[in-house]
């Protein structure tokens, strides 16, 4: 690759790509993001890339390995085009089938198609299928068409185009104006708006500074930030030279977290590549522009997503946060000024410069504007990520998109945001995905995690799930956040083993605030989200935990009961023998069972299961 | 020449030198935040959150630890509004039930009106202030000892647990520490522990200035700010 001096080189390039494609008749594009590599799709590739060398086709027919397509529940997936085919579920003895009907002849497979559970019918395009059909995929859609390790593909789909325009005739300020003016706030969690960040750093004093991309997205059930980052790592490091010529950088890091292998990985490939094109470094397309970037890897503390430890990482000193009086725009990285931005926020950039921020801003609400990922996980029938508009309401994502509840139960909650997020029950599916609303009902967008939890979850159980997490994952630093969550967990878990006394939901709310507002970082200031949450709109449980001894959904092990209705027993005897605590006593064949308070214990669900076969 | 800015604390105007913190303008003026892991001369890390006040900005209060917070200009500080006190009480109370084994400890709980302990007392032997490694790096530059691990699991030790050669025997450390001091009836052996009261008198006497310096005994042998002109350097 050689390399590119001008924006007209950039150009050539493109032209002389589109051109030598012009023969491919046929793409097929077979998703490699974790979710389908999770489900063997290597295997899938391995196989098409075989059949198709053995079978000369790889001039008409390009095999295009791309990132996440979002419908991860459905994978492996393939789409094919120009047909815009979906086949999905797929296994390495499908290969033969679909070059051999699919591509050669042009038949479609009708077992590899997507079945919509409500119809029932078969759907054959991508754009028919009710998950796709109802997102406004602006980010996600790119993923579709590019090889993540390919900057050709990536400069093919348009790629360095904003980059080019802002470098062309674009100042500094302009760009800050125009990123103001699309009303950008953090893709993060916290929903600061970018242009005013973007413009505090850019008028810190000193000439040294800095852009970061925080992509140590360490929430349980997110994997966005993952997979925009697996799926067009370009996109990522476009939207950052942007922000670096914005600010007056000329030094940017990925800080990825080293459990994405994939991430981290096609992160080094894109920025090699970038290199050696002459898109990173120095008088880039010829233009003022000096920028590179390396890549840091997050250790896998979950603390380390927030920004001050996230910098203290990256400096090489421990990930704990400091005091955030002064803001990092101004005092950030190695004491000079940085622009922090989350891997969405950054990869929105260049659409924005693209487009023009009013394009961005037509779409949304009155204060977030532009689509948001969310990652769809739990009890839902279509797991996977999903791109809405802002404003899109919680239901038509839940319902609509989410195709409902796994196991046909009502929704009882959802969990939004990650454990900073907090828990919204089904009197509120109304709200739409909005950063102010969804603070205001306790809640928050975050990161874009989205945690369905059906009638058999116990929020209580929930809650202590979260507690555990950031208690784990709590840094240690500050009194409030090391004990507080502590001692929350340690009443959460009385509550659930039958301990609970009465006062302890107010002497929890009281802890739960006084944490939030005394702690160092944001760690520990949303840490009580979970359980103020559950709290304010679960109370009922908690109160059936502690008066009634009682879990309603039958979650909490402590709490559950068992006994021997006498008039379905017909003394087989299955659940003595089954008992390791011998807590069933009572002669075999005979109608007389009796059962004994035993230790309640993990075993012991299996003789419930036993008891219930009885039934 | 030192340059000093306005700053109101509690409504009292006073002037301040520019680059200190809210909590030692506070002191250096008699008016006591209550404080633990703070120790004149030594950097602060904002650990044991005691010294929360709210941070007033354009009309909307914030509420953060004075002593990472520095003063500027024209700013407006509340260090005992009722929010504080309740916050303050809170965190006092979280600390005496983790370490009541210490009179800095009971006395700082004493101070902030915690009255009674509403979780099970842990008798630990550190409250992870970060007293002993700071004065250890900051002063001697030694850095022999140093946090290890996360969260619950955070404790002080010295690298790979064995001391080191540069570690210079000054027992700083140890001077510092404010589980050195023992309660006054002696050592609570455990499931004895409880919230002493015994030190009545270094009660503030009056509920609504619990903000006032009453030069207790315990900030002598705990390098309270007031008698940082004692402090060993």
């Amino acid at each position: 690759m050689s390399r590119l001096n001008s924006f007209r080189e950039l150009e050539h390039l493109r032209e002389r790509l589109i051109n030598q494609r012009k023969s491919i008749t046929t793409t097929v594009m077979v998703c490699g993001g974790t979710g389908c590599q999770a489900s063997q799709s290597r295997k899938v590739i391995d196989a098409l890339q075989n059949e198709l060398s053995k079978q000369r086709l790889e001039g008409q027919i390009r095999l295009c390995v791309t990132g996440c397509h979002g419908f991860c529940e459905q994978g492996p997936v393939m789409i094919i085009e120009p047909d815009n085919l979906f086949y999905c579920h797929l296994t390495a003895e499908d290969v033969l089938d679909i070059v051999s009907q699919t591509l050669i002849k042009g038949k479609v497979i009708q077992r590899l198609l997507y079945t919509d559970p409500v119809s029932g019918k078969k759907i054959e395009k991508v754009a028919n299928i009710p998950f796709y059909q109802m997102q406004d995929r602006q980010i996600l859609s790119q993923n579709l068409m590019v090889d993540p390790c390919s900057i050709e593909d990536y400069i093919v789909a348009g790629g360095y185009s904003a980059l080019a325009k802002v470098l062309k005739g674009t100042s500094p300020e302009e760009v800050v104006k125009d990123i103001n003016d699309s009303v950008l706030r953090g893709r993060g969690g916290g929903g600061f708006p970018t242009g005013r960040k973007w413009a505090e750093c850019r008028e810190a004093p000193g000439k040294e500074k800095y852009v970061i991309c925080n992509a140590d997205e360490g929430d349980p059930g997110a994997y966005m930030d993952r997979c925009v980052l697996e799926g067009n790592p370009h996109l990522v490091i476009e939207g950052m030279m942007i922000g670096a010529w914005a600010v007056g950088a000329n030094k940017g890091y990925v800080y990825v977290r080293n459990e994405y292998p994939l991430a981290v990985e096609h992160t080094r490939v894109a920025v090699n590549q970038a290199r050696e094109m002459g898109l990173l470094g120095n008088n880039i397309l010829g233009s003022a522009l000096s920028f590179d970037i390396d890549i840091a890897r997050g250790g896998g503390a979950f603390v380390c997503g927030e920004s001050t430890a996230l910098m203290a990482s990256i400096e090489g000193k421990v990930g704990e946060p400091r005091a955030k009086d002064v803001h990092a725009v101004v005092d950030g990285l190695f004491h000079k000024p940085t622009v922090l931005n989350n891997v969405e926020t950054w990869a929105n950039v260049p659409f924005i410069m693209l487009k023009g921020p009013s394009w961005f801003s037509t779409k949304g609400t009155a204060r977030s504007k532009g689509t948001k990922i969310l990652a769809l996980t739990g009890q839902i029938k279509n797991t996977g990520l999903v791109e809405v508009e802002m404003g899109t309401p919680i239901n038509t994502i839940l319902h609509d998109i989410g195709g409902g509840s796994v196991s046909g139960k009502q929704i009882k909650a959802v969990q939004i945001g990650g454990p900073s997020g907090g828990c919204l029950p089904s009197s509120k599916f109304d709200l739409p995905i909005d950063y102010d609303i969804l603070t205001e009902a306790g809640s928050m967008v975050g990161s874009g995690g989205m945690v369905v939890l059906d009638e058999n979850s116990c929020m209580v159980d929930v809650a202590k799930y979260f507690l555990t997490f950031l208690q784990d994952e709590s840094c240690g630093k500050c009194l409030p956040c090391r004990v507080g969550i502590d001692r929350m967990l340690e009443i959460v878990n009385e509550i659930t083993e039958g301990k609970g006394k009465l006062g302890q939901l107010e002497l929890l709310e009281d802890l739960a605030d006084t944490v939030s507002q005394t702690s160092l970082c944001g760690l520990g200031k949303t840490a009580p989200n979970p359980v103020l949450t559950t709290l304010q709109y679960f109370r009922d449980e908690y109160e059936t935990h502690i008066r009634e001894k009682r879990c309603p959904a039958g979650v909490c092990k402590a709490l559950i009961k068992y006994y021997i209705d006498p008039e379905k027993c017909t003394g087989c005897g299955v659940c003595m023998r089954g008992c390791p605590q011998k807590a069933i006593t009572g002669v075999k064949k005979e109608l007389i069972l009796s059962i004994q308070p035993c230790v309640r214990n993990a075993e012991f669900a299996e003789v419930n299961a036993n008891l219930k076969r009885l039934e | 020449m030192q340059q000093y800015v306005n700053v109101s604390i509690d409504g009292a105007i006073v002037k301040a030198q520019k680059g200190a913190s809210v909590l030692d303008t506070a002191i250096e003026y008699g008016i006591c935040i209550p404080h633990l892991c703070h120790v004149p001369n030594l950097s602060d890390i904002g650990a044991c959150r005691l010294c929360v006040v709210e941070h007033v900005v354009n009309g909307r209060s914030r509420i953060t630890a004075s002593c990472t917070l520095n003063v500027e200009e024209g700013m407006t500080i509340l260090a005992n509004t009722e929010k504080i006190r309740r916050l303050r009480r809170n965190l006092a109370e979280l600390l005496v039930a983790q370490a009541p084994n210490s009179r800095a400890i009971q006395d700082i709980a004493m101070r902030c009106g915690v009255t009674e302990v509403r979780y099970p007392f842990r008798n630990e032997d550190c409250v992870l202030c970060g007293r002993c490694v700071r004065v250890c790096s900051d002063v001697w530059r030694a850095n022999a000892i140093g946090f290890v691990g996360r969260g619950k699991d955070r404790h002080v030790e010295f690298p790979f647990s064995i001391r080191p050669d540069f570690c210079k025997h000054c027992e700083n450390c140890r001077q510092l520490c404010p589980m050195t001091i023992t309660p006054c009836p002696g050592p609570m052996t455990s499931g004895n522990e409880r919230l002493c009261g015994g030190c009545e008198s270094q009660r503030m006497t009056n509920d609504d200035y619990p903000g006032s310096c009453v030069w207790c005994k315990l900030g002598e042998n705990f390098g309270c700010g007031r008698y940082s002109g004692n402090q060993t350097r």
